[in-house]
């Protein structure tokens, strides 16, 4: 188990914000509901965070557009604030700490170092490694740099969103500056990854909640994602699958089936082949998700998504297909391997080198796409 | 293909044979089995309403067919929920909402009483101690004061 920087436990914390047993109760009933667990579970992960330490989490923001921070702070079950008061120990993160500059820099060393080895690093973007880093650096270090020394000291790491999970949008062709995953540059540390563009904000903290009452990491898919959340394609349990199963597609965004809420796979939805909560979980409180919108998915939880054709053209069509089979996650296992017995500097040129054997042997698709 | 005018936006629900939709009938069939399982002494368990894809018809089908009961009660403990057992006794409709009144978690609990309307052993014995206080420091003061005003 992780012990937070005044080492509480959650039940502590609990008796000093006046928060009751039933409150508690309640709040895990509705966490374990967004994170899809089986119900029954709420009550007993109240009692098991009641004795669990409040773990340290360092929060940091690397080559990203801080849509993922931004979602994480609009989880609706477990709140944020809840979250932050009585449950985690938030002791780093730059966009919503007060302090700035110098200031900053020293509170994420002092973090770091009062809770070596036990704290929660979470990760949000991906991790440029061309012209030696250069193209993301805070206070005078790179992206690579901090990523390698925040790493040493963490339990795990937790990888919020595709950027950072799997390279995501600055990992997509051409890839000017050359941007990995956390995967690539870490090898040695259980990670887990928390992908979509951006993720779904209970799926970001329902996996830190699940940590902290366990002290263990989640069962995981073999793209390293949690399956409570990551355990079904959208299309498993999307409400419109029926109209698939009887063969009722919407052929226009407003023809008669679209109008008619038919199924939206001729209009290029990644349902199928996308593994995330959106159908169950849904975005803003449960409101809807986008297929409920009347937009199909764009698979934006799986790697690569990017490269892989069009979003609006059938997945039946050969674009998606053929750049399915070269599997992202492949190049991401090599590198992970090849980067855990490199240095740091080795990292910027081998990873530029992997990339473009990677590029050779999988062709990408963008360049047939017809827009 | 009609003018467009002339379609009507709706979301058409998934055809139906007549009688209850297959999803309705397979939450009350599973909650018939799970009754029995409690009844005999096994223990009390639920379902998550939010995980199933319902559509509203299909949710108020299975709301008409479980019906109101006898009970209802309310808990305001971070935000209002309302807990009633439906007509078929041991099964409770509980939704939980928070302070803003937003539906955080909607399930149907099957158990004799749902477990968090219980007091539990450790809170009493810690309520007694706090009981004693009030009597040593004097009642009148804490007659007007909240259960939570007293829990300094």
């Amino acid at each position: 188990m992780q012990h937070g920087s005044d080492n509480a436990l959650v039940g502590d914390m609990l008796r000093r914000h006046g928060v009751s047993r039933r409150a508690f109760i309640k709040f895990c009933t509705a966490a374990a509901s967004a994170m899809a667990l089986q119900p029954w579970m709420g009550p007993a992960m109240a009692e098991q965070l009641r004795l669990a330490p409040r773990p340290s989490v360092v929060y940091l923001s690397f080559q990203e557009c801080t849509g993922c921070f931004e979602s994480f702070t609009r989880s609706f079950a477990p709140t944020i604030e809840n979250l932050i008061f009585n449950v985690i120990s938030l002791d780093y993160d730059d966009t919503l700490m007060a302090a700035a500059g110098d200031a900053a820099d020293t509170a994420l060393t002092q973090a770091m170092k009062a809770n070596f080895g036990k704290y929660v690093l979470i990760i949000d973007g991906s991790v440029p490694t061309g012209a030696g880093g250069a193209y993301c650096t805070a206070g005078g270090k790179s992206a690579v740099e901090t990523l390698r020394e925040a790493a040493k000291g963490a339990a795990v790491i937790i990888c919020v969103g595709t950027c950072s999970s799997f390279g995501g949008i600055p990992f997509a062709d051409p890839n000017p500056t050359d941007a990995w995953p956390v995967t690539a540059i870490v090898g040695d540390k259980p990670i887990i990854n928390v992908s979509g563009c951006p993720p779904i904000p209970e799926v970001i903290t329902g996996t830190l909640l699940q940590y902290v009452t366990t002290g263990r990491l989640p069962d995981l898919d073999e793209h390293r994602r949690p399956k409570a959340f990551f355990g079904n394609t959208i299309h498993d349990r999307c409400y419109r699958r029926p109209f698939y199963d009887e063969g009722k597609f919407a052929k226009s965004f407003d023809d008669e089936g679209a109008r008619n809420g038919w199924c939206l796979y001729e209009l290029g939805c990644k349902g199928p082949t996308t593994y995330n909560a959106c159908a169950t979980v849904k975005w803003n409180g449960g409101t809807s998700f986008p297929i409920e919108s009347g937009h199909g998915c764009i698979g934006c939880s799986e790697p690569g998504f990017w490269d892989k054709g069009s979003l609006y053209s059938a997945l039946s069509t050969a674009e998606w297909e053929k750049s399915g089979n070269s599997s992202p996650r492949q190049v991401l296992e090599l590198s992970a391997g090849a980067v855990a017995v490199g240095g740091v500097i080795g990292v910027a040129s081998a990873g530029a080198g992997r990339l473009r054997q990677y590029r050779s042997e999988h062709p990408l698709d963008v360049e047939q796409e017809e827009g | 293909m009609s003018r467009l005018n002339d379609i009507p936006i709706r979301i058409e629900p998934p055809a139906r044979t007549g009688g209850l939709g297959g999803g309705v009938t397979a939450i009350l069939s599973e909650l018939a089995n799970l009754l029995v399982e409690v009844a005999k002494g096994g223990a009390p368990t639920s379902v998550d309403l939010r995980s199933l894809p319902m559509s509203p018809q299909d949710r108020t089908e299975l709301q008409s067919a479980l019906g109101t009961g006898e009970v209802r009660a309310t808990l305001d403990a971070d935000g209002l929920s309302s807990l009633r057992e439906t007509s078929v006794s041991g099964i409770w409709w509980i939704e939980h909402r928070n302070r803003e009144g937003e539906l955080i978690a909607e399930l149907i609990e099957v158990t004799p009483v749902p477990q968090i309307l219980q007091s539990i052993a450790d809170d009493m014995a810690t309520s007694a101690r706090e009981l004693r206080e009030r009597i040593t420091a004097g009642a009148p003061r804490f007659i007007e004061g909240s259960e939570h005003a007293t829990r300094q």
